[in-house]
């Protein structure tokens, strides 16, 4: 509880610092949601010449799109801690964190808040919401409920991503770019149905790399096309669970991380 | 002719620089080749769903699409607003623009310089390698005339020079505005869209490829490839080469302005 409200007290004060620079942060939100206006507009593009890809609609890629880029964007703006965390190592700053009474997940987690991703949030929920209205999905208690666990277990795979990026810091100092062809490269990916892609290539990014896990097959259920996808429908009804098993191995694999830092500091 | 000479030996030392800094990170270097493979896959993928959905003759075939994107992973990294940020672009915002005022070379042919080298490091370093591999896994048309090979290079070398002289432009705004990340990102999403970088233009509906044939982004991407791909030719070839240097010498003229109007305003911030 301690912690909840201490998380709170501290991203009320990086929100006000970002609010400083008020234009700025106007014009940033502007160029962020534009950025991914056209992402999404070039996908419309394609269907507007090719019609459908593998049996899904615009709206129902549209569907996924909006899931992923709403968990990535919200990823973003609480994990941001991890994502710009090699600036940490490379000044030599995790030495105070150490220092501090309280866990070193949870200070790095809070120590940033990155509001200008609202942009992005709201761009990706706006396409969400008309693709939602152009299906007709049957809501129910369930599906809302499935599709919140959906969202928050997707967020806790990308945040999951950005720690595993962070912690390669404690061997690496510079943050491996690698890291990217999952975050950036998931959200590419993940606008498109799985089933276009060959069986390696699925199967790393379900097993290994849990992105499917987030995204396609909650969409599979919430868009009631398990039946032909010949995906196994326990599965998909355990699969958003995934994110937060992933993120809970990625503490883990931090934690052991933490214990081989060596400072680099001045 | 003499002092010509010497200032071009000084920016050929610039951008050697420029290069030899850049190859300090090879590690660094495979990584991005392994993200760009990863991009090009998926962008594989994504064409060859679409097309089996329907195969009916499209204005590109999909072996062209996939050459498309090969040479997009190729060049994309020569171009600053896609590729890594280099040094000279915060140069306005953090001050150390000062330092470069009190050297004796011209600030724009000194940004120029920096680019090509940091653009002929990318070529080789990840280009080449990316255009090589790709020969192997996917099926790359190559162009059979020489005349088509040497149109696309130095169609090539003037889309490189326009992103130069469009970044230029862009970031001399700061002059003005202190932070550039808001007009940057809206430019960046405006040029990723229209130079055709996503989706081919001959891919697009007419009324929107029509806007873009009117806009200069065109010949960052859809242009020199579109002349590698044997869809422009003839006759056309020169127009489109020549549409290429008349925006590369109006966004030249522009920086220009904007640069000696913005030094004759300067502040410089920090220190």
């Amino acid at each position: 509880m301690h912690h909840l409200s201490l998380y709170f007290h501290f991203v009320k004060l990086r929100i006000r610092s970002q609010m400083e620079y008020r234009l700025s942060f106007i014009f940033d939100v502007c160029a962020q949601a534009s950025i991914s206006v056209i992402d999404f507009f070039m996908i419309a593009l394609l269907f507007n010449r090719f019609k459908e890809l593998a049996g899904w609609s615009l709206w129902e890629v549209g569907f996924l799109y909006g899931m992923i880029g709403i968990c990535f964007a919200v990823a973003e703006m609480v994990g941001r801690g991890f994502d710009v965390f090699q600036r940490n190592i490379v000044r030599g700053d995790f030495d105070t964190v150490l220092i501090r009474p309280l866990g070193t997940f949870f200070q790095v987690f809070a120590h940033e808040f990155l509001l200008r991703r609202l942009g992005r949030i709201v761009q990706a929920l706006v396409v969400f919401l008309i693709a939602n209205s152009q299906l007709t999905v049957a809501w129910s208690l369930t599906k809302v409920g499935y599709l919140f666990i959906s969202l928050v277990g997707g967020t806790c795979f990308f945040v999951g991503l950005f720690v595993i990026g962070a912690t390669s810091c404690f061997w690496t100092v510079q943050s491996i770019e690698i890291i990217n062809i999952f975050t950036n490269g998931g959200v590419f990916m993940g606008s498109y149905p799985f089933s276009i892609y060959r069986w390696w290539f699925r199967h790393f990014f379900t097993f290994i790399v849990p992105l499917a896990c987030v995204n396609y097959f909650p969409s599979l259920f919430l868009l009631e096309k398990i039946g032909a996808s010949g995906v196994s429908a326990i599965g998909v009804h355990l699969a958003p669970f995934a994110g937060f098993l992933f993120l809970g191995i990625t503490v883990l694999f931090w934690r052991w991380g933490v214990l081989h830092y060596q400072s680099t500091g001045f | 002719m003499r002092s010509l000479c010497f200032a071009f030996q000084v920016y050929l030392a610039f951008a050697k620089k420029s290069f030899q800094r850049r190859m300090q990170y090879r590690v660094a270097n495979l990584a991005g080749l392994t993200t760009n493979f990863f991009f090009l896959l998926v962008h594989i993928f994504v064409y060859t769903a679409f097309y089996a959905a329907r195969p009916a003759p499209q204005p590109l075939s999909l072996d062209e699409i996939i050459t498309y994107f090969v040479l997009c992973q190729v060049s994309f990294m020569l171009m600053p607003f896609w590729g890594t940020r280099s040094e000279v672009t915060s140069a306005i915002k953090d001050g150390s623009v000062a330092l470069q005022l009190t050297k004796p070379v011209d600030f724009q042919a000194y940004w120029f310089a920096d680019e090509c080298g940091r653009a002929l490091y990318y070529l080789l370093m990840r280009g080449l390698p990316t255009f090589l591999i790709s020969l192997l896994f996917f099926k790359v048309t190559i162009p059979q005339q020489p005349t088509v090979f040497m149109a696309f290079t130095v169609s090539m070398i003037l889309a490189v020079f326009m992103s130069n002289a469009i970044t230029i432009t862009i970031f001399s705004s700061g002059f003005w505005t202190l932070d550039t990340t808001g007009i940057s990102g809206m430019s960046y999403s405006i040029i990723t869209l229209f130079s055709g970088m996503l989706v081919p233009i001959a891919l697009w509906p007419e009324w929107l490829a029509h806007i873009a044939r009117w806009l200069p982004f065109e010949g960052l991407i859809d242009i020199p490839f579109s002349i590698y791909l044997g869809k422009i030719t003839g006759i056309a070839v020169w127009i489109a080469i020549g549409k290429q240097m008349v925006w590369n010498l109006f966004f030249i003229g522009l920086g220009r302005l904007f640069l000696t109007r913005g030094f004759s305003r300067l502040v410089i911030q920090g220190g």
